[in-house]
């Protein structure tokens, strides 16, 4: 997206995330003060703010990973809730210092994500399915199967809600700011973007990615395997996301849960989109939706604007800026 | 207005941001004449053909037409899942209350078929029908609005000689019930045969005027390019050794298929592929590209030729495929990542798992000067380069190092004469080093131009052999056509 184009946009977003405030009879200006200050008034609302950043962080990157491969992974809150739900399994179950159980629990929710993105991309590979439709479901899969695991056949002794045992204290992520919730998992975040900011400009594997995804005919004819590339990108996709709930169990719930995720699959592509599906402006991407979630329950208890205002303008970008993308190859003529 | 003239175009000029495509033009087309707008690729000649017939408002000038004027494009615009009828009526379907009556639309298409010569069946559902009659069909469709003047851009593109006698016959017969008939086309023997009035434009201004029996397709061709056309490559004496063959190969499905097609392509020998499109020549293509499954044998070098097309490309062929922007080029990717591409997984490119960026930006360099590729830098995308220019990094890249099969498939297609000048050297030279290469063109002259050896393709079968000492231009076209 262009930077004017982009611009509109996001003018267009604020006008009707006005408009929405005033419709639900609250001070627009209020309303955005009030955003602001509960996401950025002090250490505290900033940590917070941070912590919603770097959850939305990693499926942000799965997103754009897939996308880069020309595929349009929908599916990272499943590959997110699976992820989480390996990683919970995990930590709750295999008891160790933390230098161990702690990559024990991050690589148990990579691989489940990555199993859950491996589904849809045999699909694709395989028979050719859409991995849209693919992924759609298997978020409902995901969600409902967890929910049942948890509730049902694994369900700990001595747990009253819908999930797994705590993790053991050691197996919790590190904090980096005593007394809030901000952990290592940001460093984390923030070291993937790199290095996948690498991978897609400097490496062969990135190199026939971007290929795929921008010319898969040309691509194909250029020696590179369009199925193969399909099955991996969707895998490691998973993985990322699936990366991410594990995060979020390690370093924010400490056992899985089913209320995991508010949604961050789905803000997720959103955010790759803003951010053009490149990893570090992303992560500035990832920061402003950062805002938004954690300002958004300041701004319903001091402006009475429900925070729902938030959801909806998330839901509007991603409705706006998924239909540019499917629509962007064309128009382009003179 | 004269009563003789049915458009009249003055003062055109049309620009697309700061692109000027069309610079200050007066055109006049006369009815009951066939009047013939040629120029190079970029010359302007599509964007007044769409000023003249009312799809683009000018951004200078007027237009003043006496009546409507019927635009038949190049590449058509056709319901392919509908019939001929629906086709023709679509926009203007008569009605009987709320319901199509077909009935009408079927007699009013049925009308005008036999009016115009136009042998059609109303009820043929149009994917179904070879090019050269859903053209008619395109044909018949602005006939129906009963034009003052009908454009047709680039019409015999994808005819055969017979198809296209066959149309320059029915535009005669328009012409002579006075419709104005303007034909855009590079095809200058058609030129000469079969109009009466020449206009060529260069760089958006029209740069010669001429009735067509005052001039030659030599004074025409000067006046698209400009000067003087660069001559071809010459062509050396090589001792032929035998390189790539395909035995009994099948490929692909229905019309487009190829049959039972077994050839030999010598090293130091071109041999051209002569043939309308849609005979075979896309499965033949992608078939030794490794794209598409096929049965039957290649072999290279004597070993066979199979796997995916990484195989093939390790091996030593080296594809120019038909559509560059599609299959050849990532078009917003700069010259320097499109060169790697097809040769990332390998030294010199590949360094352990990166690909190492200044032999890379080196074969870009050597390319844009080899090939003469017009670009700012080796940064610039591909996308913002010419067609031609395009062409040449792709060209390039496939002869980068020197090939042991060159399969080219329509390497000059819609770049201008000296772009193309310069590919067709180049597939001389790879020739002359002693590649082998395999010419697939649906433009016979470029075939009989480059070709030591020409075979036929017709319904995906080889229809017919000739030695360039034995070339007869007659044969071949009734060949093409499906003479037996």
């Amino acid at each position: 997206m262009s930077g004017r184009s982009g611009a509109i946009f996001a003018a267009v977003l604020l006008a009707i995330a006005a408009g929405a405030m005033a419709i639900a009879g609250a001070n627009p200006i209020a309303g955005f003060g009030a955003l602001l200050h509960g996401a950025l008034g002090g250490e505290r609302q900033l940590s917070e703010t941070l912590v919603q950043t770097t959850a939305l962080l990693f499926p942000s990157l799965a997103v754009a990973f897939a996308f880069r491969a020309g595929l349009f992974n929908i599916g990272a809150e499943g590959q997110l809730i699976v992820g989480g739900l390996f990683a919970g399994l995990a930590g709750a179950s295999f008891v160790a210092p933390g230098i161990v159980a702690i990559p024990v629990i991050l690589a148990a929710g990579a691989l489940g994500g990555g199993l859950w993105g491996a589904v849809a991309g045999t699909l694709r590979a395989r028979f050719g399915g859409s991995e849209v439709i693919a992924t759609l479901m298997l978020n409902i899969i995901a969600a409902l199967v967890a929910n049942y695991l948890v509730v049902g056949p694994l369900h700990a002794a001595g747990v009253a809600g819908p999930e797994t045992a705590p993790l053991p204290v050691s197996s919790w992520l590190p904090v980096l700011l005593p007394g809030t919730r901000l952990t290592i998992a940001l460093l984390l975040a923030l070291a993937l973007a790199a290095g996948l900011s690498f991978v897609f400009a400097r490496t062969v594997f990135g190199y026939e990615l971007r290929a795929a995804g921008d010319a898969p005919a040309a691509a194909e004819r250029a020696g590179i395997d369009l199925r193969r590339t399909a099955l991996v990108a969707m895998t490691l996709s998973g993985a990322i996301a699936g990366l991410g709930g594990a995060t979020l169990v390690a370093g924010v719930l400490h056992r899985f849960n089913v209320a995991l995720s508010p949604g961050y699959g789905f803000i997720a592509i959103a955010v790759a989109l803003v951010g053009g599906l490149d990893p570090l402006r992303i992560v500035l991407a990832a920061f402003a939706f950062g805002i938004l979630q954690s300002g958004s329950l300041t701004m319903q208890a001091l402006a009475h604007v429900p925070k729902d205002v938030v959801a909806f303008i998330e839901g509007l970008a991603i409705v706006g800026l998924s239909a540019r993308r499917f629509a962007g190859s064309r128009g382009d003529g003179h | 207005m004269t009563t003789e003239d049915a458009v009249i175009l003055r003062g055109i000029v049309k620009r697309f941001g700061s692109l000027v495509a069309v610079d200050g033009v007066d055109l006049t087309l006369a009815k009951g004449e066939i009047h013939a707008l040629c120029g190079e690729n970029g010359a302007g000649k599509s964007t007044l053909a769409n000023i003249a017939s009312g799809v683009l408002a000018p951004t200078e000038g007027t237009v003043v037409a006496h009546g409507t004027v019927g635009l038949v494009h190049q590449h058509f615009e056709l319901v392919d899942r509908l019939r001929v009828w629906e086709n023709v009526v679509l926009g203007r379907e008569p009605r009987r209350g709320l319901r199509l009556d077909a009935d009408a639309a079927r007699d009013r298409v049925r009308a005008l078929a036999t009016t115009y010569a136009l042998d059609v069946d109303p009820d043929a559902v149009v994917e179904t029908l070879p090019v050269g009659i859903a053209q008619r069909v395109e044909i018949l469709r602005e006939l129906a609005r009963e034009p003052a003047a009908l454009v047709l851009d680039e019409p015999t593109a994808v005819l055969a000689p017979k198809e296209i006698d066959a149309l320059f016959a029915t535009l005669r017969t328009l012409a002579a019930r006075g419709t104005a008939v303007m034909v855009i086309t590079h095809k200058l023997q058609e030129v000469i045969s079969h109009t009466d009035r020449v206009t060529v434009m260069r760089a958006g201004k029209v740069v010669m005027r001429a009735a067509t029996r005052d001039t030659s397709i030599d004074a025409i061709a000067r006046a698209m390019v400009g000067g003087e056309l660069p001559a071809l490559a010459a062509r050396a004496e090589v001792a032929l050794r035998p390189s790539f063959t395909a035995r009994g190969l099948h490929a692909g499905e229905g019309a487009h298929a190829l049959h039972d097609a077994s050839f030999e392509v010598a090293h130091g020998e071109i041999v051209g592929i002569a043939g309308v499109e849609g005979n075979g020549q896309s499965a033949l293509t992608d078939a030794i590209a490794g794209v598409l499954a096929y049965s039957g044998e290649l072999t290279l070098e004597g070993a066979p030729l199979r796997g995916n097309p990484a195989a093939r490309i390790a091996a030593g062929v080296r594809v120019i495929p038909q559509d560059r922007q599609r299959e050849a080029l990532v078009l917003p990717w700069s010259i320097a990542e499109n060169v790697a591409l097809g040769d990332q997984g390998r030294a010199p490119l590949r360094h352990g798992l990166t690909i190492d960026r200044s032999a890379r930006d080196a074969l870009a360099t050597s390319i844009v000067k080899r090939f003469d590729v017009r670009a700012a830098s080796i940064r610039a995308s591909v996308g913002s380069l010419s067609g031609g220019n395009q062409q040449k990094v792709v060209v390039g890249r496939a002869l980068a190092h020197l090939p042991a099969l060159l399969v080219a498939y329509q390497p000059t297609r819609g770049i201008d004469v000296g772009a193309a000048t310069l590919v067709q050297s180049q597939l001389i030279e790879a020739r002359n080093a002693g590649a082998a290469v395999l010419l697939i063109s649906f433009e016979l002259d470029e075939v009989l131009a480059l070709a030591d050896r020409v075979l036929v393709l017709y319904r995906g079968a080889i229809a017919g052999e000739f030695s360039r000492a034995g070339f007869d231009r007659a044969r071949i076209g009734a060949l093409m056509a499906g003479a037996a």
